[in-house]
């Protein structure tokens, strides 16, 4: 579709001239987001300053029928941010200000535009948490984090962000604006809207500030790894973790293949001999944390580990998570095209799933390696390919993770853990939540969107 | 269809993960995807495959808007060489008459051998004798003592001038013959037009360099604004003209010398005086002096050099970091020149966090963030002073 100079005229009588881009490559560098494989031009960027622009915006769209997908860095995995509609893309990064801090009260309040390193900085400032911990967190706005529900690398000891959002200022597609819970911890006076907006990728409602939880920031932090002759081995470690009754903040694991790949990038000194690698870690009071990590250590040879190490310095716990932050960034390298994704499971069937990935992997000829948050389940098997040009091994390799989602559901898992469903995960939904549940959200939708304005063709759809 | 502008190679490795915006100063500014780097890549991918057509304004924009910074490069997982693509960009949208005549016009100066020669000794006429000592004159330090001229409680004081960089002969005793093997200072063409006190300082640190005159630019100005071909001749004739390794005050000369000639070739000043002995302490009124550095963004985020610079100072006086060090002045080359309105809102920050930092002196390992700082901060009176490595480390400062 293209814009009415109707449309266009009002759009900058809302937000001023300069905030509205119109021109060919301007749509074209909103076209896309972190998620490959999915492109579409906007007609409109929209960069509204104000809870009252997004409102004006937005029942302007509803009007006049236009799509409007929010957006805030574009770094989300599931094509939540692609304007598959074309209209207008409405961009939340001049929304920036870190509201409010307050140690008494353990919660801030910020604009959606703030990045989650930011608010975690500014948490730290005070002796504060801002729990959610996504691997994008410097890059990923506030509100992208909400409206995706993010997970990252503590979901096991401390959730995702879901259960760090105390309240929302939303503006409806129809142009009202609400306030969802606040700066209550207990408060059960109607449905919980907040906890539906979480997580509704920008189909439900525009997220203009939100109230969430802090914590108080760990007084201390440290880190091991353990390798293991086969993955089971480290799935039977992680199980024996839980057993000692140690809930870590950090349990991550690395197959034989990104093992491989993140040495020969890296060059740690990992163990190459090794078919699993599991990073472990806690935070608290040092004594605590000493204790956590004797009992894992233990844990984790009780299960077979061949090489059980304690960081002892800081510099030492760093290198070791390294080792997994650098698992994406060696892989790409190894290929024209990255395609990740996040397939969960129950934490018990990790190992089972991979080699079920394995499996999937060999019969359909693509190279896929696996890491992922061992504490939660949730996998993150990568596909690397040689070109996004080559169709054919692009074609094979979706076919690869049709045949990974249906395996995860199967194992009681779920296509998506932490990513989002957006355009990318959409014609795998119906296995997950089956025709009524599906049904239901179509109303829920509806209810919010009667026009069917707010980012159309992803969830809710 | 565009098609040969890029390296596809190079232009493939983007995943568009989004790693760079935070790093992208002028994404900062904006808010803006256009303006972030990742933004830029899907541009070029659009100009490749002949998404947009050659002459489409948001490219031309976006291509001269970029600092060229190169700070998204560090963080990006997937490894792209953002800047050589910029560079590749700029040879598209810069071609013929569409360069900026400012570039233009720099551009043809500094290929002027002889011109680069004439600004040096019109400056040094300008200063008086004392400037135009005998090129054979010894150097007055030596490398065990690089600070050495310098009074420990007015180090700031100008002393003077260390002769021979701009003599035909000027190889300090016991350093290498010209044209044979061995190490040489490369003079530059900012430092020879505007600070010729920075080539002095570090030839005065470094007495073993040669320093031949016959040598011209590094083509670094040329690359960077649309030029790849004059920007390669003119580092391999430099590379010819100064044989063996190169060593230059300026971290953007570095970074591009060594993209062409190779890195072994060539030094940046601090890592030739890394691990040398430390020069007498640098005070100011009476206490040790508070410095900071201004990262050059090439050699940090092309060379990954940063540590070495920082090591010289925190040895004569009290390292201050600021949280900005790493990002770019705002100067980049032609930048401030051809968008200067943009260089100076970032400027004006950086400005600001330096005077917050209570030092008495901001250090820069390049010419450009030399001149950037030097003007800002005096068009503020600010008591801050920004100098060059060099002449902080020798003991010397230029008016």
């Amino acid at each position: 579709m293209t814009l009415s100079a109707t449309v266009l005229a009002e759009l900058r009588g809302i937000v001023g001239a300069s905030h509205v881009h119109d021109a060919a490559g301007d749509l074209v560098a909103y076209a896309r987001d972190a998620t490959p494989l999915f492109s579409h031009r906007p007609d409109a960027v929209v960069f509204p300053a104000d809870t009252a622009e997004v409102a004006a915006v937005l029942a302007l769209a509803t009007r006049h029928r236009v799509p409007v997908v929010p957006r805030g860095a574009g770094s989300n995995l599931c094509a939540a941010t692609v304007p598959l509609r074309g209209g207008i893309v409405l961009v939340l990064t001049r929304l920036k200000t870190i509201l409010e801090v307050s140690a008494d009260e353990l919660l801030a309040r910020v604009q959606p535009g703030v990045t989650s390193a930011a608010l975690a900085d500014a948490a730290a400032a005070r002796g504060l948490l801002w729990a959610p911990d996504p691997g994008s967190r410097t890059v990923a706005t506030v509100g992208g984090t909400i409206a995706t529900c993010a997970g990252g690398l503590r979901g096991l000891k401390y959730g995702v962000t879901r259960n760090y959002v105390l309240g929302l200022e939303v503006v409806l597609p129809t142009g009202e604006v609400i306030r969802t819970g606040g700066r209550l911890w207990k408060d059960v006076a109607g449905y919980d809207l907040t906890r539906l907006l979480t997580g509704s990728e920008g189909t439900l409602a525009v997220i203009t500030e939100a109230t969430v939880a802090l914590l108080p920031a760990p007084a201390s932090a440290n880190t091991g790894v353990a390798y293991f002759p086969t993955l089971a081995d480290a799935g039977e470690a992680v199980a024996r973790v839980i057993r000692a009754g140690v809930v870590p903040a950090t349990l991550e694991f690395l197959d034989r293949a990104c093992i491989a790949a993140v040495e020969d990038f890296a060059h740690l000194g990992l163990r190459a001999d090794a078919g699993a690698l599991l990073l472990f870690g806690d935070d608290g009071p040092p004594d605590l944390v000493a204790a956590h990590l004797d009992r894992i250590g233990a844990a984790c040879v009780e299960a077979g580990a061949v090489e059980v190490t304690t960081a002892r310095e800081v510099a030492q716990a760093e290198a070791l998570l390294a080792a997994r932050r650098c698992a994406l960034p060696a892989l790409s390298r190894r290929g024209g095209m990255t395609i990740l994704e996040d397939a969960t499971v129950p934490r018990p069937r990790i190992a089972e799933m991979v080699d079920r990935i394995d499996a999937v992997a060999a019969r359909h000829d693509v190279a896929i390696a696996t890491f992922g948050h061992a504490g939660d389940g949730n996998l993150h098997p990568t596909c690397v390919l040689d070109s996004a040009e080559d169709h054919e091994a692009v074609r094979r390799a979706e076919a690869a993770f049709a045949d990974v989602f249906a395996a995860a559901i199967d194992l009681g898992g779920t296509i998506t853990g932490e990513h989002g469903v957006g355009a990318a995960k959409l014609p795998f939904l119906a296995a997950r939540l089956g025709d009524d549940q599906l049904a239901l959200l179509r109303r829920i939708k509806s209810a919010f969107d009667p026009a069917g304005i707010l980012n159309p063709g992803k969830l809710g759809s | 269809m565009t098609g040969d502008v890029f390296d596809p190679q190079q232009l493939s490795r983007c995943i568009s993960c989004g790693f760079c915006l935070p790093a992208c100063p002028t994404y900062a500014m904006t808010g803006d995807e256009a303006s972030s780097p990742r933004g830029r890549i899907t541009l070029m991918r659009a100009l490749q495959d002949g998404t947009l057509p050659p002459d489409d304004a948001t490219l031309a924009e976006q291509a001269s808007f970029c600092l060229g910074c190169r700070a998204c490069e560090p963080v990006c997982p997937a490894g792209v060489e953002y800047g050589s693509l910029l560079e590749q960009w700029r040879v598209h949208q810069w071609r013929g008459w569409r360069r900026p005549l400012v570039a233009r016009a720099l551009m043809l100066l500094v290929e002027r051998r002889w011109l680069l020669r004439l600004a040096g000794l019109a400056r040094r006429a300008a200063r008086g004798p004392a400037a135009t000592a005998p090129p054979t004159a010894p150097a007055p330090t030596t490398p065990t003592a690089p600070a050495s001229t310098a009074p420990a409680s007015t180090a700031l004081a100008s002393t003077a001038p260390a002769p021979g960089a701009t003599s035909a002969t000027a190889a300090a005793p016991g350093s290498a013959a010209p044209g044979g093997p061995g190490a040489r200072l490369m003079l530059g063409c900012v430092e020879r037009g505007l600070y010729p006190a920075v080539s002095r300082a570090a030839h005065a640190l470094a007495p073993e360099l040669a320093v031949p005159t016959a040598q011209g630019c590094c083509g670094a100005l040329h690359a960077h604004n649309g030029d790849l071909v004059g920007g390669e001749r003119l580092a391999e004739r430099l590379g010819e003209d100064l044989p063996g390794t190169i060593v230059t005050t300026s971290g953007g000369c570095a970074a591009h010398l060594a993209s062409v000639l190779g890195s072994d070739r060539v030094r940046e000043l601090s890592t030739w005086l890394a691990g040398r002995p430390a020069g007498a302490e640098l005070r100011v009124a009476g206490r040790r002096a508070r410095v900071t550095l201004q990262d050059s963004c090439h050699l940090r985020n092309g060379l990954g050099v940063f540590a070495e610079p920082r090591a010289l100072l925190r040895q004569v006086a009290d390292y201050v970091e600021l949280p900005s060090a790493a990002t770019c002045c705002g100067a980049a080359g032609t930048y401030s020149l051809l968008r200067p309105r943009q260089s100076r809102r970032i400027l004006d920050a950086k400005l600001d966090e330096i005077e917050a930092a209570g030092v008495d002196l901001v250090v820069t390992v390049n010419p450009g963030c030399l001149r950037q700082l030097r003007t800002g901060l005096r068009r503020r009176r600010s008591a801050v002073r920004a100098v060059h490595l060099a002449e902080l480390l020798a003991g010397v400062e230029s008016p």
